[in-house]
């Protein structure tokens, strides 16, 4: 192998592992668990799976996990109980009590119940985040800070128990990240092979637009806005030109800071503006953006300002008045 | 780290880039993995065609069941999605029938359970119905066209 090679290759590999594995905080991954699984915990409980227990054969059409692995629809009963499990291991991961086998648990039942609707006739992509995100957690040890597994742990072994900055705390936020950013180019690469420019430079973006008004979508647009886009070709074109560049680019938030700092708040934007005008329901994909919160920092942050904050205060106050003498008279 | 543990983790990596970047090359789905096709066709067109379940009272008034209330689990986007692709086989009309009956049943159970307001059906009715896109989607109760495809009564 020429030299060149063998270095170009050492090098990639270099930047794979540091990129993977660099050390992080326990914190930072805690918090993300305790967030994502709440919230995940919170959206899910008032859904039923149980009903899709009861509807004819003629609706069941698997998609390709579920056909692999002959997985069936299950009774209501079935479903009923399935589905308790799952949402009781969703609020275990969030709190950090079991938190390994909860996560696993959360992860192995939440793809058979996420991914059972989709049998039903159509794919929807709000949820593949949340499976990679929970399948990325059940295989890590975000258990160990800000858990009760690391409260019981603290109060058993004292404060050695205390985890130090590992390359096992950093992966499984890589792992969302990079997920995120291959569904958001894929989404951009779809309409660059099946449109290309006309996406943004025809009215196929406003024509979308007002199609989306006619309760043809799993949710109504939250506003009307969209007609008003619809109307003014240049802000028709206008987004749909920052929807496609968001999406196309966003896996340069990978590698770059700045790109980061830019393209994952456009792209919370653009979540919330599909709400606002087109109406699909991005909720549960929007969750995932707990894990570009650098929490460590954040509560370093927040911290430091309190302390500061106490002692700008303290400094403010005036010394406390001298209490009055009492003449003691003795004898 | 352990060294099989780090090993184990690259392969879950690569398992998720190439899982990913198979169904963007072919532009193909494995839920869920996805190519993400959602909105990426072009729309020219100004006018367009929906599957449609329209309840009927029994004093005979019909009630477009345009809410995810009245149907759920579905929405209104998998419900006549599913519908379709039912429609597009062989023995589509059979099938459909069973499916709306299977809708009207599950109408009546959201309904007894009160989880919407709608009133009781006697009757269900799937059409196609078709719009011409207005300006302000001001036609969105009023389509231009509709052709029954089937209808089924309480039992």
């Amino acid at each position: 192998m020429p030299a060149f090679v063998r270095r170009a290759s050492g090098a990639a590999v270099a930047r794979w592992n540091t990129f993977w594995f660099e050390p992080g905080p326990a914190m930072t991954l805690g918090i993300c668990r305790m967030v994502f699984f709440g919230m995940l915990f919170l959206w899910q409980l008032p859904h039923d799976f149980a009903p899709w227990g009861e509807y004819a054969s003629v609706f069941w059409m698997p998609i390709w996990l579920f056909q692999t692995l002959h997985l069936p629809v299950f009774a209501p009963s079935t479903l009923v109980w399935v589905q308790a499990v799952w949402k009781m291991a969703l609020l275990l991961s969030a709190i950090g009590l079991f938190t390994r086998s909860a996560m696993f648990v959360a992860f192995t039942l939440g793809i058979y119940l996420l991914g059972l609707p989709h049998n039903f006739g159509q794919t929807q992509h709000f949820d593949t985040l949340v499976v990679f995100a929970s399948g990325a957690l059940a295989l890590s040890r975000a258990g160990d800070a800000f858990s009760c597994d690391a409260l019981i742990a603290a109060v058993r072994r004292g404060p050695a128990s205390t985890p130090h900055d590992s390359d096992e705390y950093t992966w499984p936020i890589r792992f969302v990240w990079v997920a995120m950013a291959l569904i958001f180019f894929a989404a951009g690469l779809s309409k660059w092979r099946h449109s290309g420019l006309a996406w943004i430079f025809s009215d196929s973006f406003a024509l979308t637009l007002l199609r989306q008004q006619y309760h043809i979508s799993d949710g109504d647009p939250l506003t009307s806005w969209g007609i008003v886009v619809a109307h003014h070709a240049w802000l028709a074109h206008t987004l749909a030109a920052a929807a496609i560049g968001i999406e196309t680019l966003f896996p340069l938030t990978l590698f770059s800071r700045r790109a980061r700092a830019v393209l994952v708040p456009c792209g919370l934007l653009f979540l919330i503006g599909i709400r606002l005008l087109m109406g699909p329901t991005f909720e549960q994909f929007m969750m995932c953006y707990v894990f570009w919160v650098p929490w460590a920092r954040v509560i370093a942050f927040v911290r430091q300002h309190a302390r500061g904050t106490r002692k700008t205060r303290a400094a403010d106050m005036p010394a406390p008045a001298e209490p009055p003498r009492r003449t003691v008279l003795l004898g | 780290m352990h060294t099989t543990r780090r090993t184990f983790l690259n392969l879950v990596f690569g398992g998720l880039i190439l899982g990913s970047a198979y169904d963007i090359a072919t532009d193909t789905e494995h839920w869920p993995f996805s190519q993400y096709p959602m909105f990426s066709g072009e729309w020219r067109s100004p006018t367009f065609t929906w599957l449609r379940l329209v309840g009927v009272t029994g004093d005979g008034r019909e009630l477009a069941l345009a809410s995810n209330d009245y149907i759920r689990p579905f929405d209104l986007s998998r419900l006549p999605k599913a519908l379709r692709q039912m429609l597009d086989q062989d023995d589509g009309r059979a099938r459909v029938a069973i499916a709306v009956k299977d809708c009207l049943r599950r109408y009546e159970e959201l309904r007894a359970d009160r989880r919407h307001d709608g009133p009781p059906l006697a009757a269900m009715r799937l059409y196609e119905v078709e719009w011409r896109i207005d300006p302000q989607a001001a036609n969105v109760d009023r389509p231009d066209r509709r052709r029954l495809i089937t209808e089924v009564k309480q039992p």
